[in-house]
C-alpha cells in the first residue's frame, strides 16, 4: 500500500489548482430555467476549451486520457476552489453516467458524434428510467417501443426526469419487446428532446424548484441507428449507466463533502447560539463535527481506495451502492447538524443554493439518498452483491 | 496510490491469519479460565517472529512496517487474541537493552498492558507476564512487575485477566514521542476492525442457513438492511485504516490525525457490528456458548485503550490534513 503522488500527479494538482484560482466564475450561478443551463453549458465549455474537461476519458474522445487518480485530484481541486457544485449542475448526467455509457457501449458513430459534445458543454442530457410505476423495482418499466423500418416508435411516460426541459439528449430505456417480463426485452435508446412528440411537464419539488419532470411520448420516432447495445438488451445497458451513476458518479460530492465539513467547522466557531456561547464550545456539536470528518475522511479513503484499484483492473468493483449509503447519510447527517446550530437564518430560503447552500443541501438531502436508487435499494445491493445474502425478491 | 494489501503485505496477512486461527482459535475463550496468553504460546509466536514485525532488523526484528503491523493485529483481533501480544510487540520496539529485546521478540519475558485509572493503574495479561508498558501520547515506560502491587479482579472480557496495579516502581527504561502511542493505536484499531469482520462474517453465515416462516432469515429485508450497515461500517474503518497505517509508513505529517480517525471509526464499527451480530441471532446470541459475546467483550475493552471516543474526536477537530 502507499499513499505517494507521482510527480504527474503532483504537477497536475498545482497546474490544477493555479488555473481555478483565476477561471472558477465569480457571479452567482442562477438559481433556475434557462440562465441556469446557460450558466452550466458555459462553465463546461469554458473547462473543455482550457484542456480541463473529462480528465479521465480517452483522448481519442476529447479527454485528457488521464488516471482516476487524477480525476479525483481534479474534484478536490474543484472542491477546493468553490467552483460550481457537480450535483445541482445540468450537465451532471451527460459527463457522470450518459457519456461513460455511450462511451462503454455506443457504437463508433455514437461516440465521434456525443462525446465531444458532452465535453464541451453543447449536449445537456437527462435520465428517462423511471416511471410513475416503476422506480426502484426499474424492471417493471412499461413505456413502449415498436420497431417501424429503421425507427423504434416511442408512447408512454417517464417520471423523475432531471432538468428534461434543459436537455438536449435523454437516456431512455423503454421495452421494445410487447411480450416481454421484467428485465427482458427492453432497450437504451439515445432520445433527441426535440424530437415531436415530446411533452415535458414540470414536478415542483420541497426545494420550491422544477428540476424534476413528467415526460410524456406520444408516437415519437427514433433512429433505430440511436440504440446503444441491442435492441432487447437494454436491460445491460442500463446496469452499466446505473453502475456509473452510483459509483462515478458521486466521486466528486464525496470530495466536496471533505470541504464542507471544513466550512461547517469554520461556521460553528462564528455563531453564537441562546446561551451566548459559539456554537462549537458546546461539546455535543463539536464531537457530532469531528465524528462527520471522521467519516469524510473514510470516504476519501475508500474512494481513493476503489478508484486506484480501478485504475489497476479497468473495472469498477460492486462497492458503488455501499459508497453512494456512506455518502448521502454522512451529507444528510452533516446538513442535520449545521440546521440545528444556524439558528433563524437557516429558516429563510428563497429556493436559491447561491442564497443559503446549507438550507438547500437540506433539502437536498433527500433527493440524494433517494435519486439513482434509494438508500433502500443499495442496502438491498450490498446484502445481495457484496454479503451475497439469499434474495428478498 | 494503492489502498490494498498486495504482494508480500497480503502473504503476511495470509500467514498470519492461518497460524493464529491454528494457534489462538477464539473457540479457546469457552474454556472455563481465563485464556491469557501462557508461556508456551508466547514462545510460540516469538518463534515466528509475530512480536518483531515492524522492529528495524538492525535491532533484531523484520524491518516491516505500520502496514504489516496492522494486516497482522487485524488477524488477531478476528480470534479475540490477548492484548499482551500487542503488548509484546510494543515493548520490543521501545527497548534499549539489546539482551532484553531479544527475550521479548522471542517471546522468552511477557509484558502485559498497563492503563491509568485515576490514581491506580488498570493491568491487562497474564499474570505469567513479568513486565507492564504503561503508553501515552507522549512517552512509553516499561516496569518490573516483580514487586508490583496487583489484586486480582473479575474480568469481563475472558481473552484478558483484569488487575489493579496501586504502585509502581521505577521504570526500567523509557522513551519520549508518539511513535508507541502510535502503533499501539493501529494494533488496537487493526484488532477492532477484525472484531467488527468477524461479526459480520458470523451474522451473514448464519442469516443463510437459520429458517423462520420457512424462509432463511437473510431474505428479510429488516436482516438484510442491517448487514448492509454492518458491511458498511466496516468498510470505512478498514480504508481508513489502511490509509492511517500507510500514512504511518510514510511519516506524513497528517499520519496522527488518520490514525486518531482510524481508532475513533475502528470503536464505532466494532461496537455497532458486535451489537447487531447479538441482535439478529435472536436467543442463541445471547448464550455463553456462543462466540458473539466474546467479540462484543473484547471489543469493549480495545474501545477503552489507544483512545477512546471523546479524547479521539477532540483532536480530530481541528486537525489539519495534506492532500
Amino acid at each position: 500500500m502507499d499513499l505517494r503522488y507521482s510527480d504527474e500527479d503532483i504537477a497536475f494538482r498545482a497546474r490544477a489548482r493555479e488555473w481555478l484560482k483565476d477561471n472558477v466564475p465569480q457571479e452567482r450561478r442562477p438559481a433556475s430555467g434557462k440562465a441556469a443551463s446557460q450558466f452550466d453549458r458555459d462553465w463546461q465549455g469554458k473547462l473543455f476549451e482550457n484542456g480541463w474537461a473529462g480528465v479521465a476519458w480517452p483522448k481519442e474522445y476529447g479527454g485528457l486520457g488521464l488516471s482516476g487518480l487524477q480525476q479525483v485530484i481534479w474534484y478536490e481541486e474543484l472542491s477546493r476552489a468553490h467552483a460550481p457544485a457537480q450535483h445541482i449542475s445540468t450537465a451532471y448526467v451527460a459527463q457522470m453516467h450518459a457519456g461513460p455509457t455511450v462511451m462503454a457501449r455506443g457504437t463508433e458513430e455514437q461516440r465521434a458524434f456525443h462525446l465531444p459534445r458532452i465535453l464541451s458543454g453543447k449536449s445537456l442530457w437527462c435520465q428517462g428510467f423511471s416511471e410513475p410505476n416503476a422506480g426502484s423495482d426499474l424492471a417493471a418499466l412499461k413505456t413502449k417501443g415498436t420497431v417501424d423500418g429503421d425507427t423504434i416508435i416511442v408512447n408512454g411516460a417517464k417520471m423523475w426526469t432531471t432538468d428534461a426541459a434543459h436537455a438536449d439528449f435523454m437516456e431512455l430505456l423503454i421495452r421494445t419487446d410487447p411480450d416481454s417480463q421484467r428485465h427482458k426485452g427492453l432497450t437504451w435508446l439515445i432520445c433527441d428532446m426535440t424530437t415531436p412528440g415530446i411533452d415535458i411537464k414540470p414536478i415542483r419539488t420541497m426545494l420550491q424548484d422544477d428540476h424534476v419532470n413528467m415526460v410524456f411520448f406520444d408516437d415519437v420516432r427514433i433512429p433505430l441507428a440511436n440504440v446503444v447495445g441491442e435492441v432487447g438488451g437494454g436491460w445491460s445497458t442500463a446496469l452499466a449507466t446505473l453502475s456509473f451513476e452510483r459509483g462515478l458518479g458521486f466521486i466528486a460530492d464525496q470530495l466536496e463533502l471533505f470541504e464542507r465539513v471544513g466550512r461547517a467547522i469554520e461556521l460553528a466557531g462564528t455563531v453564537r447560539l441562546d446561551d451566548g456561547r459559539l456554537a462549537i464550545e458546546h461539546d455535543d456539536i463539536a464531537q457530532r463535527l469531528a465524528s462527520i470528518k471522521a467519516d469524510t475522511m473514510a470516504i476519501r479513503a475508500m474512494t481513493l481506495a476503489e478508484i486506484t484499484e480501478t485504475d489497476r483492473t479497468g473495472e469498477p468493483g460492486p462497492k458503488g451502492s455501499m459508497m453512494k449509503l456512506m455518502v448521502t447519510t454522512t451529507h444528510k447527517a452533516l446538513s442535520q447538524l449545521v440546521g440545528e446550530f444556524l439558528g433563524w437564518g437557516f429558516m429563510e430560503f428563497d429556493g436559491d443554493r447561491a442564497t443559503n447552500p446549507w438550507t438547500h443541501d437540506y433539502l437536498w438531502s433527500w433527493v440524494f439518498s433517494i435519486a439513482g436508487g434509494t438508500n433502500e435499494i443499495q442496502r438491498e445491493i450490498t446484502a445481495d452483491r457484496v454479503l451475497e445474502l439469499p434474495k428478498a425478491r | 496510490m494503492f489502498l490494498a494489501p498486495e504482494g508480500d503485505e497480503a502473504e503476511i496477512a495470509d500467514a498470519a491469519a492461518a497460524f493464529l486461527s491454528d494457534a489462538l482459535p477464539i473457540e479457546r475463550l469457552h474454556a472455563p479460565d481465563c485464556a491469557d496468553m501462557d508461556a508456551s504460546l508466547r514462545a510460540l509466536l516469538g518463534e515466528m517472529g509475530w512480536f518483531a514485525l515492524a522492529l528495524p532488523e538492525a535491532r533484531g526484528g523484520s524491518g516491516l512496517t505500520a502496514v504489516e503491523h496492522a494486516l497482522f493485529f487485524r488477524e488477531v483481533g478476528r480470534q479475540c487474541g490477548p492484548i499482551d501480544i500487542l503488548a509484546q510487540a510494543l515493548a520490543a520496539n521501545l527497548c534499549s537493552s539489546a539482551e532484553r529485546r531479544e527475550a521479548l521478540v522471542a517471546g522468552a519475558k511477557g509484558v502485559a498492558m498497563l492503563v491509568a485509572d485515576g490514581d491506580c493503574w488498570r493491568l491487562l495479561g497474564s499474570h505469567e507476564a513479568e513486565l507492564g508498558l504503561l503508553v501515552t501520547p507522549e512517552d512509553a515506560s516499561l516496569y518490573s512487575l516483580a514487586d508490583a502491587a496487583c489484586e486480582d479482579r473479575a474480568a469481563l472480557d475472558p481473552a484478558n485477566s483484569l488487575r489493579v496495579v496501586s504502585a509502581l516502581p521505577d521504570p526500567l527504561e523509557s522513551r519520549e514521542g508518539e511513535q508507541l502511542w502510535q502503533l499501539g493505536q493501529l494494533g488496537a484499531a487493526a484488532m477492532l476492525v477484525g472484531i467488527g469482520e468477524a461479526a459480520l462474517d458470523l451474522i451473514v453465515d448464519y442469516a443463510k442457513v437459520r429458517e423462520t416462516f420457512g424462509r432463511p432469515i437473510g431474505a428479510y429485508q429488516a436482516v438484510r438492511h442491517a448487514c448492509a450497515d454492518m458491511a458498511i461500517r466496516t468498510e470505512a474503518a478498514r480504508a481508513q485504516l489502511w490509509y492511517a497505517s500507510t500514512a504511518l509508513k510514510e511519516s506524513r505529517g497528517d499520519a496522527s490525525a488518520h490514525i486518531d480517525a482510524a481508532k475513533h471509526l475502528a470503536n464505532e464499527a466494532a461496537m455497532g457490528s458486535a451489537d447487531a451480530n447479538i441482535q439478529l441471532h435472536g436467543g442463541i446470541g445471547v448464550t455463553d456458548e456462543h462466540d458473539a459475546h466474546l467479540l462484543l467483550k473484547h471489543a469493549l475493552l480495545l474501545t477503552r485503550i489507544f483512545g477512546s471516543k471523546r479524547g479521539l474526536l477532540s483532536r480530530l477537530l481541528h486537525a489539519r490534513l495534506e492532500d
